[in-house]
């Protein structure tokens, strides 16, 4: 079996044995998503009106959740520096891991979107929309996140130091979803939209790998 | 099987950890056959140096080539185990084996059977005693093949029979031409080395 | 000569030394800028016919919003000479570029608060300038923080490296992002004043603070920089007989 095969089955096995990471993440945004009618009002037209961004950042913070220690406890178990002794570049690793992340434990949390939606109101339209941003944008997230995750390895006093470096870097994201979700609303084009999160996605994903594998590398060369 | 003849040139190695001068100006040569005990006291760099050659802790100032390559382009033939646990606890002993080697599955059940896991295949990690988890992790020096063993503190949790049966897979590997570095406070009784003592810098 | 001059910069007692010199000089050259700058912009130049005199705000503003963003430019050149050519100063220079970067950041949107007040009623509005301006004190504040939970320099350094790097390919984008963001919000009702023309009375003292502030700029970084040379080679002997006062 080739290791990328053997990182995804790994992963897979990983994620039998603590099904919790994946519910979690799930359970945060479902009951975020409570929250908000109960600090707001139980009016389903201006839930209706905010619902879809709610639910995006709600996903936004799950996914940071369950990626602030993408790596951890493999770095800790000494897993992580083994990864160096196999032959492929570490930056690929890391990209199959993080794609490996993104369709077991990413994926899950945009499922979930549509009872979301139900909860706060969202018309079809949008939920579709909401649905499909979070789908083209999660990938660049997820790459962001693990690049926080990443960086802060090796400190033992970082706590969601990883979360708050990266979350700025975000922003472009976030205001290309709120675009595209305004355009559905309203009923007008978002296929421009989509494409250019697409494509940051893209090169995000191609992009920030290497950047992770680095941050692992010197992490990895500080510890015993 | 016979690897063909490897050599592991160490010179003028530096380095300085926490404003401390941990080795300075080393040079060491290790040519197939041979087996090296990195020795000294606790803080006085074994690990450190044991990480350098591994290619995991970045060279300060020195040169270490493999067969007059550089470090960093010969890491696949290279078994580092470290004195983390090198194995995931929740997965079983098997998988974790299966992770770091594409040996086929008849290989890898041979290689736990020989340190003594047979029956405990698909327990996981987390089920065994922490001198079994060790023999979960050497395991890889009886299904990887590469030349050069990397092994810090390999006999930390191990009984006296495994130790010996390490010491035994040590030699074999020797004889068909690897190289081994070690580190060790149980000096091993089987094993024929040579001593490197480091903690003498200031 | 061009290899001997590229080899000092490796050293740190060299810098330390050459150093003081630098701060000297940019020190009083600020000085004397700031001074006629500030004391020309605000005493003399015309008053503005709309906005009266809150617009002298931007004799402290315009300059202390460019150095926020020419700095974290000048720091993502430092984590390139840091990894190119592994230069420990261009780290040392890349801990207090940060610092500082985040002071003037902050200093940029304070006073375009205070001048918000009276010109707009409000000290925060969701302008695109204020926006992007507050992402980038978070990415300095990130710069910042992710060193500080590192115990050694030159890990922190790498870190702090790549996240500077990984910033700022974002930064542009980052940037225009948000002044779309502004447009597809809020049709322009509040917008920066566009002036069409400044008299020259009014740009030339702003030229010269401008120019005070970058030299200003530099002159506590090369203070910081000393500091932290010094606090880094505390091991090292000419530091030793220094603190000694031999």
């Amino acid at each position: 079996m080739s290791i990328e095969k053997r990182m995804l089955v790994r992963e897979l096995k990983l994620i039998a044995a603590r099904p919790g990471d994946i519910f979690k993440p799930m359970w945060f945004t479902l009951l975020v998503i409570s929250m908000v009618p109960l600090a707001l009002a139980p009016d389903s037209q201006l839930l209706a009106e905010i619902g879809s961004a709610m639910i995006w950042v709600a996903t936004l913070l799950a996914l940071l959740l369950n990626t602030e220690h993408l790596f951890q406890s493999d770095f800790s178990d000494g897993v992580l520096e083994q990864w160096l002794f196999l032959d492929r570049p570490l930056a690929w690793l890391v990209g199959v891991k993080l794609i490996a992340h993104w369709l077991f434990n990413v994926l899950p949390l945009i499922l979930i979107t549509p009872v979301a939606g139900l909860m706060l109101s969202v018309s079809t339209e949008v939920l579709l929309a909401l649905f499909i941003t979070l789908l083209v944008a999660t990938p660049a997230l997820t790459c962001f996140s693990g690049l926080g995750a990443a960086l802060t390895l090796g400190s033992s006093r970082s706590g969601i130091l990883g979360v708050l470096v990266m979350m700025p870097l975000f922003v472009p994201v976030v205001i290309l979803a709120a675009g595209v979700l305004i355009r559905a609303t309203d009923g007008s084009d978002t296929l421009p939209l989509l494409a250019l999160l697409g494509a940051f996605s893209v090169i995000a994903a191609t992009l920030v790998p290497v950047a992770v594998s680095a941050a692992i590398r010197l992490n990895i060369g500080g510890s015993n | 099987m016979i690897f063909a003849p490897v050599k592991i040139e160490i010179s003028a190695l530096s380095c300085e950890r926490d404003d401390r001068l941990l080795f300075n100006n080393l040079s060491v040569a290790l040519e197939s056959g041979q087996i090296l005990r990195v020795a000294g006291p606790n803080g006085a760099g074994k690990t450190t140096l044991l990480r350098t050659v591994a290619g995991l802790f970045g060279i300060q100032d020195g040169v270490i080539q493999v067969n007059q390559l550089p470090l960093q382009e010969c890491l696949d033939q290279i078994i580092y185990i470290g004195h983390k646990p090198q194995v995931t606890k929740d997965l079983t002993v098997l998988d974790n084996l299966k992770f770091l080697t594409d040996a086929d599955e008849a290989c890898l059940q041979k290689a736990l059977d020989n340190v003594g896991l047979k029956g405990y295949h698909d327990s996981l990690v987390k089920e065994l005693s922490q001198g079994q988890g060790r023999r979960c992790a050497l395991a890889r020096l009886w299904c990887v093949e590469a030349p050069i063993w990397i092994l810090d503190e390999p006999y930390t949790a191990l009984d006296v029979g495994m130790a010996k049966t390490l010491d035994a897979r040590i030699n074999e590997h020797v004889a068909v031409g690897g190289i081994c570095l070690f580190t060790t406070h149980q000096p091993p009784q089987q094993l024929d080395y040579q001593i490197l003592e480091l903690g003498d810098v200031d | 000569m061009g290899w001997r001059w590229f080899h000092q910069w490796g050293s740190p007692r060299w810098f330390y030394e050459r150093a003081r010199r630098w701060q000297l000089v940019c020190g009083w050259l600020a000085l004397i800028l700031l001074t006629l700058g500030s004391l020309w912009g605000l005493g003399f130049a015309p008053v503005d016919y709309q906005q009266g005199n809150s617009y002298r705000i931007i004799y402290l503003h315009v300059p202390v919003a460019f150095l926020a963003q020419a700095l974290y430019a000048a720091m993502a050149v430092c984590a390139i000479v840091l990894f190119v050519w592994k230069m420990k100063l261009a780290d040392v220079a890349m801990q207090s570029i940060a610092v500082a970067g985040f002071a003037f950041t902050a200093l940029s949107l304070i006073s375009g608060a205070v001048w918000g007040k009276p010109t707009w009623g409000t000290y925060w509005v969701w302008d695109a300038r204020l926006t992007s301006m507050l992402i980038l004190a978070f990415l300095y504040l990130g710069a910042i923080g992710l060193r500080a939970a590192f115990q050694d320099p030159d890990q922190a350094g790498k870190a702090c490296g790549i996240l500077i790097l990984v910033g700022v390919v974002n930064l542009p984008i980052i940037k225009y992002s948000v002044e779309w963001w502004n447009t597809l919000h809020q049709p322009a009702s509040l917008k920066l004043t566009e002036k069409p023309t400044m008299p020259a009375s009014m740009w030339i003292p702003l030229l010269i603070n401008i120019l005070g502030y970058y030299i200003a700029a530099a002159y506590l970084v090369l203070g910081s920089m000393r500091a932290t040379v010094l606090e880094r080679e505390r091991r090292a002997i000419w530091v030793r007989e220094l603190v000694n006062g031999a």
